[in-house]
């Protein structure tokens, strides 16, 4: 059942472990690292990216191909990739293959080849990802929508949250085998997580982390500021485009805020499911667009709400005028029924969210990096039970996103109309 | 995870009188149960004229029954913890949620009700614009554009070649009669089985079955399966459109159906080939050549086929059509022992890792049912793959030499 609590550790050069010991078969972990693209050396965009794929290009003393091979050798799945704030690389398989999994991941990042003659071919297969986005116009709104709500000061440290994962083309150009050398160190055990789910011992999961990951250099761990901008907006003109999509960003609450629970249960009525306030106005009622949503997002240590909507060009309008209503129409609370609801889904969510060792792998990174601790799920689902009605339209009178939210609509023609203030529907 | 499917005297498998198919499949350790209408029904089953009617019935689904107005049905779907969702494909259509266990009673009962639908006028307009929405946003994913061109062109006239979601124009026509027609004739109790995984009494849902499930009506005519002959002319289409960045293509030859008996088989040649760890991986992306490249097999009832594609800059679209075309003939040099029983071992790995939670281990269960019309364990499954030797797939090889390609080539020019 589901009463496991993590097990913490904090080895000697930095790295924290979390473990939690479940029955089963199978094992999951997950690798933290906190070096994402938002820490990219200004003028070299595209760092983190390129230099991900270049660990894997070789390891312990095996060349690229030989590591691929070593991984399906033991049949396990791997999970990761590059993000904003972190570099994650994680795996799941058999129990018995865990010393071994685990020893690859740890050579990838202790013992790597970088083969610099692989270089320009990663630094090519970058910029075509780049070119990639411009033909996925709900790429493209992403990345407008972050460039216009976080802004970059002299003095913080990396480029910031602007650009894409996989950099600029002048940043790419700018990237060498010596710049990316470099920019390795940053990368270590200092704020790095590593999350195990298995059926083993503790103490044979801590001397397996010992010993796979003695030796790391220490690393920095630097959070990069989200520094949100509000109020802004901008149309992308896309003229063959089908739809006209948009969006929406605008503060939220912090994971370590008192209201985070709160916020969370809100966006559940919100969004959560097919009777969600945002579904049923737009898509059920009107027919308004097929994709709607709005969903939390945590940049820098901050909570930001991001909402989404394609509608094809003539209904455009009218959707964003239903989306801007419903954020208006927050602060005045949600029915009992509406609480009970998305209280109820909530909590279900996190006891699906950790069925998966994988799931759960990923969640131990997760809480650790954003709320400090491991939120065991039947806690966690305690603290969702002690929400009341009352606390969180307490908290939703005093919420109101739509006053600085970041506005970006891409599609055929010119910029939305809209009205700049909503009236309040409810 | 591995979970032993069944005590032995309690087979998974009842068929209620009227034809309607029970899958069960309980698992006392399990924290959560899910449950499936698995309906034997897909686009392939479509009238060409009538395109898109499977998955417009997908979506109306949720609208409601005569007993329970839209929302309300929608609320109690939330009320379970908002865990459900449905999908269409050429031959299966699927309906499902999961609960916490307490929840199982109210988590069949809805679902049961959903699948009962008003379809009414007033309801269905608005989800005709949804599904319009839906089907103009594909229309904007290059990726799509040049599938749905392969698939017409490989599939010539046969219905496997029907775009899931319709056209506009198929959509625009569907009229509330052809709806209805579509439903009666389709769902029947014949063609509906009902799988259940996880944390429940199978006694209970047994008797449940037993008192809600008989009076499903038996469909007054059966679904005409047309044999699956793809036109597969061996042609590459070029298809222009100068808004685009980036050159995307796709292929497609001929493969196994779901009840051969080399369909592991196939689909280890498969990840030979276009794996992440495959030939096309590493000729193609890792040189740089492109950015993706892939193949995978897909069965259909009497018939599968291999499809992969690949993007990449438009000035080196012929160099990696060559480079493409080159792996796909030297196939053969890819079937080792030690490569098949790496391959089969991931397979067999990523069965079991799939089948950990109620949810994952469902699909599986209700779609090889569907599919070979037997129930499967996961450790079958797994043992299926691990199972496949180097001869079997050069059997493969022999029997789909994948050496006549469709392809269609979507890109600036």
């Amino acid at each position: 059942m589901l009463c496991q609590t993590a097990t913490l550790w904090t080895l000697e050069g930095g790295l924290r472990v979390a473990f939690e010991r479940r029955p089963g078969p199978g094992f999951a972990f997950d690798l933290r690292v906190p070096v994402g693209s938002a820490h990219d050396p200004r003028g070299q965009e595209g760092s983190a990216a390129v230099l991900e794929e270049w660990l894997f290009r070789g390891a312990g003393g095996r060349d690229s191909r030989q590591l691929q091979d070593a991984f399906d050798d033991l049949g396990v799945r791997r999970s990761g990739g590059v993000g904003p704030e972190a570099t994650r690389t994680g795996a799941s398989g058999l129990l018995a293959d865990l010393p071994a999994a685990l020893e690859l991941v740890a050579d990838v990042w202790t013992r790597p080849v970088l083969p610099q003659s692989d270089l320009p071919t990663l630094l090519d297969l970058a910029r075509q990802d780049l070119e990639s986005l411009d033909d996925s116009p709900t790429d493209l709104l992403a990345l407008k929508s972050r460039a216009l709500a976080f802004t970059h000061a002299p003095g913080d440290p990396g480029s910031g949250y602007a650009h894409p994962t996989s950099g600029t083309l002048d940043g790419l150009a700018q990237i060498s085998a010596a710049s990316l050398h470099r920019h390795l160190e940053q990368y270590g055990q200092a704020g790095s997580v590593l999350g195990i789910v298995a059926d083993l011992p503790e103490e044979d999961v801590l001397a397996l982390a010992q010993r796979t990951f003695a030796g790391w250099r220490s690393g920095q761990d630097v959070q990069v500021p989200a520094r949100f901008a509000p109020g802004g907006r901008a149309h992308l003109p896309y003229p063959d485009g089908e739809q006209t999509h948009l969006t929406l960003t605008a503060p939220g609450v912090d994971p370590r805020s008192p209201d985070w629970l709160a916020w969370q249960l809100a966006l559940t009525a919100l969004s959560g499911g097919s009777s969600s306030r945002l579904f049923m106005a737009v898509r059920e009622e009107r027919g308004l667009a097929y994709s709607v949503s709005a969903s939390p997002t945590v940049l820098g240590g901050q909570g930001f709400l991001s909402v989404y909507a394609g509608s094809t060009p003539d209904r455009a309008p009218e959707t964003l005028q239903v989306v801007r209503a419903e954020l208006e129409r927050l602060s005045a609370g949600l029915s009992d029924d509406e609480f009970r609801r998305a209280h109820a889904g909530l909590s279900a969510s996190v006891v699906f969210g950790g069925e998966s060792l994988r799931g759960r792998a990923h969640a131990l990174t997760r809480d650790l990096t954003l709320f400090g601790r491991v939120r065991g799920v039947s806690g966690l689902r305690a603290e969702i039970d002690a929400l009341t009605p009352g606390q969180v339209n307490a908290f939703l009178r005093r919420y109101t996103p739509l006053q600085d939210a970041t506005q970006v609509t891409l599609g055929p023609g010119a910029e939305l109309q809209s009205p700049q203030r909503q009236q309040v529907q409810a | 995870m591995t979970r032993r499917a069944q005590p032995e005297d309690s087979p998974p498998e009842h068929r209620l009188p009227n034809g309607l198919t029970l899958l069960l499949e309980s698992d006392p350790a399990a924290q959560t149960v899910a449950a499936g209408y698995f309906v034997n029904t897909g686009a392939r089953d479509e009238q060409s004229s009538e395109m898109g009617v499977s998955h417009f019935l997908e979506h109306l689904m949720f609208k409601g029954s005569e007993a329970l107005p839209s929302q309300a049905l929608n609320e109690r779907l939330d009320d379970l913890g908002g865990q459900s969702n449905a999908f269409t494909s050429e031959e299966a259509t699927v309906y499902h949620a999961a609960a916490l266990p307490e929840c199982t009673g109210e988590l069949l009962g809805t679902l049961t009700e959903l699948m009962r639908p008003a379809l009414r006028p007033a309801d269905i307009e608005p989800e005709r614009q949804v599904i319009l929405e839906e089907i103009a946003m594909y229309a904007e994913q290059p990726s799509v554009r040049v599938m749905d061109a392969l698939r017409a062109d490989y599939w010539g006239a046969h219905p496997l070649g029907h775009q899931v979601l319709g056209t506009p124009e198929t959509v625009a026509a569907l009229s509330r009669d052809v709806l209805r027609r579509n439903w009666q004739e389709r769902y029947g109790a014949g063609q509906v089985t009902l799988a259940v995984v996880g944390a429940f009494n199978e006694a209970q849902v047994l008797a449940w079955a037993g008192r809600e499930l008989v009076s499903w009506a038996v469909a007054e005519a059966n679904p005409v399966i047309s044999p699956a002959v793809p036109a597969h002319p061996g042609t590459l289409r070029r298809l222009l459109d100068p808004g685009l960045t980036r050159v995307q293509a796709a292929f497609a030859t001929p493969g196994l159906g779901t009840r051969h008996p080399l369909r592991e088989a196939a689909a280890i040649l498969a990840d030979l080939i276009g794996g992440e760890n495959g030939a096309l991986y590493w000729a193609l992306v890792d040189t740089g050549l492109t950015d993706s490249a892939d193949l995978v097999h897909l069965d259909y009832r009497d018939t599968g086929v291999f499809e992969g594609g690949f993007s990449c800059d438009p000035e080196r679209l012929e160099t990696v059509l060559a480079a493409y075309r080159k792996v796909m003939a030297g196939a053969e040099a890819l079937i080792t022992d030690t490569a098949v029983r790496r391959a089969a071992r991931k397979a067999a790995v990523g069965t079991l890792l799939r089948a950990e939670a109620p949810q994952g281990r469902l699909f599986t269960l209700g779609m090889e049912y569907l599919a070979v019309g037997e129930v499967r364990t996961t450790e079958e499954l797994a043992a299926r793959y691990t199972a496949v030797t180097a001869g079997q797939v050069r059997e493969v090889l022999r029997l789909c030499p994948l050496n006549l390609l469709t392809g269609v080539v979507l890109g600036p020019g």
